[in-house]
C-alpha cells in the first residue's frame, strides 16, 4: 500500500483497506512506537492497558503487595473495613485485601494461558481450513460451527462434574480447547478473502511452500484479528473460570477470586451484612474482564478506521483558499440565464490522520440546461468528490466537507440549504446515478419498493399511479416491466444499471449526475447504455454531469469536457475542440493514453509519474513534475485558469499550444 | 428452501454431536464417579430404568461400546433419560419438563428484550455516531458486558432486595403460598419474582448486541445504497430503518446465534444465585448431588433450546434477506 494520498480518499473503500494492512506492516517492521501512539490516543485503550498493567503487577508481586498470608485464619472473623484490613476479613478471619491480591495470579494465568491456547487452535483451524479448502475446509468448518453453537459453559460443567482432577491444568486445557471456534471462524473468512490477493499469488508463483506462505505472508496481515480473538478468548476464560469456581467446581482451597465468591455465597455474605465478601473479588473479575473487553473494543477501532470519528481540523487547513482572480471581469454572483447549475469556487477538504487535505480546489463552471458535461481525470483527481459535493452527498464514508464556494441550482445555493430543504430538491429536480448498481440498490428491497419510496417521499401519487410510473420508466430504459418486483440480485448487471437510471428518471429531473455509470459493464454494454442515456437526454431534456476516467467513452456524447488534475480544473473545452486541439499538456497526455479507432497505429504514450501529494501541493503548476513542456516559470507561482478561444485552461504556455 | 434444509441438517448434526459427547464424556473420564453413585439406586428402581441409567453413564461393563451407544440413542429417542436421584423417583424427563417453562419464560423473554433493546440502541448510536447516546452507552455496556452474571445477580439482590426491599430475594414464586397455578394472581407473583433475575440478564446481555449492531450500522452507512437513499431525498427515519438498519441487523442475527451460548451460561448462574426453579438451577443442583442422569438430560435440554433459538434466528434472516432465500 502506498501512502494514502487524496487518491485513496476518492476510491471509497481504499482507506479502510489500506490502514489495517499498514498497521500490520508496521508491526512486522517492529515499529511498536506507532502502535503505542495509537493506543495512547485512544481513551478506551489507555484505560484497558492501565488496568491490565495493575493486574500484571499484582500477579507478579503478590508477596510484596499483600500485607498478610491470604489463607491464614488469624484475625477475628467478619471485621469491617479498617486501616489494618483495607477490605475487612472473611468469615474465617482471613484478610480480604491479601486474598484479592493473591487471587490475581490464578485468574490472570488462566486468562492468558486459555486465551493463548484457544488462539493457537483458532489460527490452526481457521487458516488451514481456508488455505487447504475442499473437504478439509468442509469438515473443519462444520466442527467449528457445531462447537460455536453448543453452549460451552454447561459442557464444561459436565466435564468438571465427571473429572475428579479440577486442577489448573485441566481448567486451562478445557477452556482453551472449547473456546477457539469464534476466532477460527473469523480467521477463516479473513484468510479466504486474502487467498486471491496479489501478494499471495506472487508467493505461489515463486514456488514458496504453503507453510512459508501461511507463516510469513498470511499471518502478519491478520495480526489485528489474531489479537482480537486472543482478547475475546481471554475474556471468556476469565468469566467462565470465575463461574466454575463460584459454583464450587474449582479447587476450594485455591487462591482465586472465584473461590472467594464461592465462600462468600456459602457464608451468605449478603444476608450476613458483609457485602464486601462478594463485592471485592467480584469487582476484580469485572475489572479484569473490562480491561480485556476495552482493549478488544479499542483494538477494533484502531485497526478499522471506519469505526473512528474523524473531524476536519480547520485550524490545520491552509488558509481557506481565496476565490481565484478572474480573468474575465464579469461578476458571477448570480446564476446566468439558461444555466441549470452554476458552481462557483467550490472547495472540499477531507479529514485524514495526517491532517486535512483539499481534494477539490476552487472549481467553477456553468452548466447549461440540456447540456452534457463530462468530467474526466485520473482516479484521485477529485472528480467524484466534486460530483458528490455538488449533490451534497459528502459525509460517511468519506469525511469530506465543503469548505468554500457556492453551488447555485435553480436560483438556490445548495451549499447553504438545510437537510430538510435539500430533500425537496433531491430526485424531483436533481437525481444521481452511481457507479455500481449492485452496491447502490438496497439488496433487501425490490426495485418496485425502491421506486415507491422515492415517489412517496416527493409526491402524493397513489399506489396505482406509482406502479404505473415505475413501469413506464422501466420501459424507457428497455427493461421489461415484469422485472419491477425483482430484487436487485435477481437482475443482470446491465439490467441493474438500467434500473438505476430508470429510477433517476422517475420525476424527469432537470439535472442527472452520473458517476461512471457504465464502468461496471463490458464494452458492448457500455456503448449501448451510453447511446441510450444520450437518447433519453435528448428526449426528456435534462442536463447531465458525467464523471468518467475514460475519455474515449464520452467523446461522441458530451458537449463539453472538464479535465481535472490534482483537485483543480486543468482545462474546460468543447469536446470537439479538446479532442482535436487540447490546450493543456495534461489533456494531451490523456488523449495519447487512449487508442484511436480510426487513426494509424501508434505507441500509446501514457503520462509518466504520478499526481502530487495533495497534503503538500507544489507551489506552481501542479502538473509541472510530469509535464514534457515544463519551464522554469511553471514552478514559481500558481497558474491561473485563463480563457482562450472559448476554452478555459490552466497553463503558462497556453499561447503556444493554442496555435 | 434449500437454505432451510441446510440449516435443518446442521441442526441435526449439532444435536447428534451433543448427544455423542454426552455419551462419551463419562466413559473417557478416569475413575468414573458415577459407579459409586449407582449403588444408591440398587433395589430402589425397576431393572429397566436402572439399565438405562447404566448405559447413559457408562457404568455398564457387559455391553460393547458400540451396542451401548445404540441402546443409548434408542433410549433418548423414546424419551427415556433414566430416573432422577435428586427428585427420586421422578423420571428425568418429568423433572426437565417441570423446569423448562420457568427458564423459557425468564431466559426467553429477557433474551428477546435484550436483543431488541440492544439492537435498537446500537442502531441509533451508530446512526448518530459521535452523538451523546453514542458517547455514553456503548463504552458503558462494554464494561457491563464483562461483568460476571452471577456477581451482578448478587449485587442486585443486595441492593434491590436486601437494602431496598423492592423485590423478593430468591425463588420463582412464594413457596409459602398456594404454589404454581394458571391464575392471574400467580402470574403476577411469578413476574414479581422474575424481576431481579431478568434485570441481571438484560444488563449483562445487552452490551454485546449494542456493540455489534453499532459497528454493523457504521459499516452499512458507508454503503452506496445509503448514499443513494440520501440522494433520493428519503426521510431520515426511512433511511435509518429500511436502508441502514435492515441491512445492519442481518449480521447481528448471525451474531445472535454465536453469543446465545454466552447468555445461556450466564442465565444458568443467575438461576443458581436466585434459586430460580428453572433448567439452570436444576442443572447445578444435579451437579451438586452427583445426579448424573438428571445432569445429562438437562444438558441435552439446554442444547436443544439453544439450537431452537438459532433456527429461529435463521428463519428471521431468511425473512429479512431475500438473497438467502434465492441463493444456493
Amino acid at each position: 500500500m502506498s501512502t494514502p494520498t487524496i487518491g485513496a480518499a476518492d476510491e471509497r473503500a481504499a482507506p479502510e483497506v489500506a490502514e489495517p494492512a499498514r498497521i500490520a506492516a508496521e508491526i512486522r517492521h517492529g515499529r511498536w512506537g506507532d502502535i503505542w501512539r495509537a493506543i495512547s490516543r485512544n481513551r478506551k485503550a489507555l484505560v484497558g492497558v492501565l488496568l491490565m498493567l495493575v493486574f500484571v503487577v499484582l500477579a507478579i508481586f503478590p508477596g510484596q503487595i499483600a500485607p498478610y498470608n491470604p489463607s491464614a485464619e488469624i484475625f477475628p472473623p467478619a471485621l469491617g473495613v479498617s486501616r489494618q484490613h483495607l477490605l475487612g476479613t472473611t468469615a474465617y478471619g482471613q484478610d480480604i485485601f491479601s486474598q484479592v491480591v493473591w487471587g490475581t495470579r490464578l485468574s490472570l494465568v488462566i486468562a492468558l494461558a486459555a486465551g493463548a491456547l484457544a488462539t493457537v487452535l483458532a489460527v490452526l483451524v481457521g487458516v488451514s481450513a481456508a488455505y487447504l479448502g475442499g473437504v478439509t475446509d468442509g469438515v473443519l468448518s462444520l466442527i467449528t460451527d457445531v462447537l460455536l453453537v453448543i453452549p460451552i459453559f454447561p459442557l464444561v460443567i459436565v466435564i468438571a462434574a465427571y473429572s475428579k482432577s479440577s486442577g489448573l491444568g485441566t481448567l486451562v486445557i478445557v477452556l482453551g480447547a472449547l473456546g477457539w471456534s469464534y476466532g477460527a471462524r473469523q480467521l477463516r473468512s479473513q484468510t479466504l478473502s486474502l487467498r486471491t490477493r496479489d501478494f499471495l499469488e506472487a508467493a505461489r508463483v515463486r514456488g514458496e511452500r504453503p507453510m512459508y506462505v501461511v507463516l510469513f505472508e498470511i499471518l502478519p496481515t491478520m495480526t489485528s484479528l489474531i489479537v482480537a480473538s486472543f482478547l475475546g478468548a481471554a475474556l471468556y476464560a476469565v468469566l467462565t473460570a470465575a463461574g466454575l469456581q463460584f459454583i464450587g467446581l474449582g479447587d476450594p482451597n485455591s487462591q482465586s477470586w472465584g473461590t472467594m465468591l464461592y465462600w462468600a455465597e456459602n457464608n451468605e455474605a449478603l444476608g450476613a451484612g458483609m457485602p464486601l465478601w462478594a463485592i471485592a473479588p467480584g469487582v476484580c473479575v469485572a475489572l479484569l474482564g473490562a480491561s480485556f473487553a476495552l482493549l478488544n473494543y479499542a483494538f477494533d477501532e484502531i485497526s478499522s478506521p471506519a469505526l473512528r470519528v474523524r473531524r476536519l481540523e480547520r485550524k490545520r487547513l491552509r488558509p481557506v483558499p481565496e476565490p481565484e482572480p478572474k480573468s474575465t471581469p464579469s461578476e458571477r454572483a448570480e446564476q446566468p440565464e439558461g444555466t441549470v447549475l452554476s458552481v462557483q469556487d467550490l472547495s472540499v477538504a477531507y479529514a485524514t490522520d495526517a491532517g486535512p487535505v483539499v481534494a477539490v480546489d476552487r472549481v467553477s463552471f456553468e452548466l447549461g440546461s440540456r447540456e452534457f458535461l463530462a468530467i474526466v481525470g485520473e482516479s484521485g483527481c477529485g472528480k467524484s468528490t466534486l460530483l458528490y459535493a455538488i449533490a451534497r452527498l459528502l459525509g460517511a464514508p468519506m469525511a469530506g466537507e465543503i469548505i468554500g464556494g457556492r453551488v447555485l441550482f435553480q436560483g438556490r445555493d445548495l451549499v447553504l440549504l438545510k437537510d430538510e430543504e435539500l430533500r425537496s430538491v433531491r430526485w424531483r429536480n436533481l437525481s444521481v446515478v452511481m457507479q455500481s448498481a449492485m452496491n447502490a440498490l438496497n439488496p433487501v428491497l425490490t426495485v418496485a419498493e425502491q421506486m415507491r419510496d422515492a415517489c412517496e417521499a416527493h409526491s402524493k401519487m397513489s399506489k396505482a399511479e406509482i406502479e404505473a410510473r415505475s413501469r413506464e420508466v422501466l420501459r424507457l430504459v428497455s427493461i421489461d416491466p415484469v422485472h419491477l418486483h425483482s430484487y436487485p440480485h435477481q437482475l443482470s448487471g446491465g439490467m441493474r444499471q438500467r434500473a438505476m437510471i430508470a429510477m433517476a428518471l422517475l420525476f424527469t429531473p432537470d439535472l442527472v449526475i452520473m458517476d461512471e455509470p457504465t464502468s461496471a459493464l463490458d464494452v458492448v454494454a457500455q456503448r449501448s447504455l451510453m447511446v441510450q442515456i444520450k437518447e433519453l437526454q435528448e428526449q426528456l431534456g435534462f442536463a447531465v454531469i458525467f464523471v468518467t476516467h475514460d475519455m474515449s467513452l464520452v467523446s461522441h456524447f458530451s458537449d463539453r469536457l472538464l479535465v481535472m488534475y490534482a483537485a483543480q480544473i486543468a482545462e474546460l473545452s468543447p469536446t470537439e475542440q479538446l479532442f482535436t486541439r487540447p490546450l493543456h499538456p495534461y489533456s494531451r497526455g490523456l488523449l495519447d493514453a487512449f487508442p484511436s479507432i480510426h487513426g494509424e497505429k501508434l505507441r500509446l504514450e501514457g503520462i509518466p509519474g504520478s499526481p502530487p501529494d495533495l497534503r503538500q501541493p507544489p507551489a506552481g503548476c501542479r502538473f509541472a513534475a510530469r509535464c514534457p513542456l515544463v519551464e522554469d516559470r511553471c514552478t514559481k507561482t500558481e497558474v491561473p485558469l485563463v480563457a482562450v478561444n472559448g476554452s478555459l485552461v490552466r497553463c503558462v504556455r497556453r499561447g503556444e499550444l493554442a496555435e | 428452501m434449500r437454505f432451510v434444509l441446510r440449516r435443518l441438517g446442521f441442526f441435526v448434526i449439532t444435536l447428534w454431536a451433543a448427544v455423542t459427547v454426552n455419551f462419551l464424556i463419562p466413559r473417557l473420564m478416569p475413575g468414573n464417579p458415577a459407579v459409586a453413585m449407582m449403588a444408591r439406586y440398587r433395589g430402589h428402581i425397576n431393572p429397566s430404568a436402572l439399565h438405562a441409567i447404566e448405559i447413559a453413564l457408562g457404568v455398564n461393563t457387559h455391553q460393547s461400546l458400540l451396542s451401548a451407544y445404540f441402546s443409548y440413542l434408542g433410549n433418548l429417542a423414546r424419551g427415556n433419560f433414566g430416573v432422577s436421584l435428586t427428585f427420586f423417583p421422578d423420571p428425568v424427563m418429568q423433572d426437565v419438563l417441570k423446569a423448562l417453562p420457568w427458564t423459557l419464560a425468564l431466559v426467553g423473554t429477557t433474551t428477546i428484550i435484550a436483543f431488541a433493546l440492544g439492537t435498537l440502541i446500537g442502531l441509533i448510536s451508530g446512526w448518530k455516531r459521535g452523538g451523546k447516546l453514542d458517547g455514553v452507552l456503548p463504552p458503558l455496556f462494554v464494561i457491563t458486558s464483562a461483568f460476571p452474571y452471577f456477581w451482578l445477580a448478587m449485587l442486585t439482590i443486595w441492593l434491590f432486595s436486601i437494602k431496598l426491599g423492592w423485590a423478593p430475594q430468591s425463588g420463582g414464586y412464594d413457596v409459602a403460598g398456594n404454589g404454581p397455578s394458571w391464575t392471574w394472581s400467580f402470574a403476577g407473583e411469578a413476574v414479581k419474582y422474575a424481576m431481579l433475575p431478568a434485570l441481571t440478564i438484560i444488563i449483562t446481555a445487552i452490551g454485546g448486541w449494542i456493540l455489534t449492531m453499532r459497528n454493523n450500522m457504521i459499516s452499512v452507512l458507508t454503503e452506496d445504497y445509503v448514499r443513494m437513499a440520501r440522494a433520493k431525498g428519503l426521510p431520515p427515519w426511512r433511511i435509518m430503518w429500511t436502508y441502514a438498519g435492515r441491512n445492519a441487523i442481518l449480521p447481528n442475527l448471525t451474531g445472535f446465534a454465536m453469543s446465545l451460548g454466552f447468555v445461556v451460561s450466564g442465565a444458568i448462574l443467575v438461576e443458581y444465585v436466585f434459586n430460580y426453579p428453572g433448567v439452570g438451577w436444576m442443572f447445578l443442583q444435579s451437579v451438586e448431588n452427583q445426579d448424573y442422569a438428571l445432569m445429562q438430560g438437562l444438558f441435552l435440554m439446554i442444547v436443544v433450546a439453544v439450537l431452537t433459538c438459532i433456527l429461529a434466528a435463521d428463519v428471521a434472516t431468511a425473512l429479512l434477506d431475500p438473497r438467502t432465500r434465492d441463493v444456493r
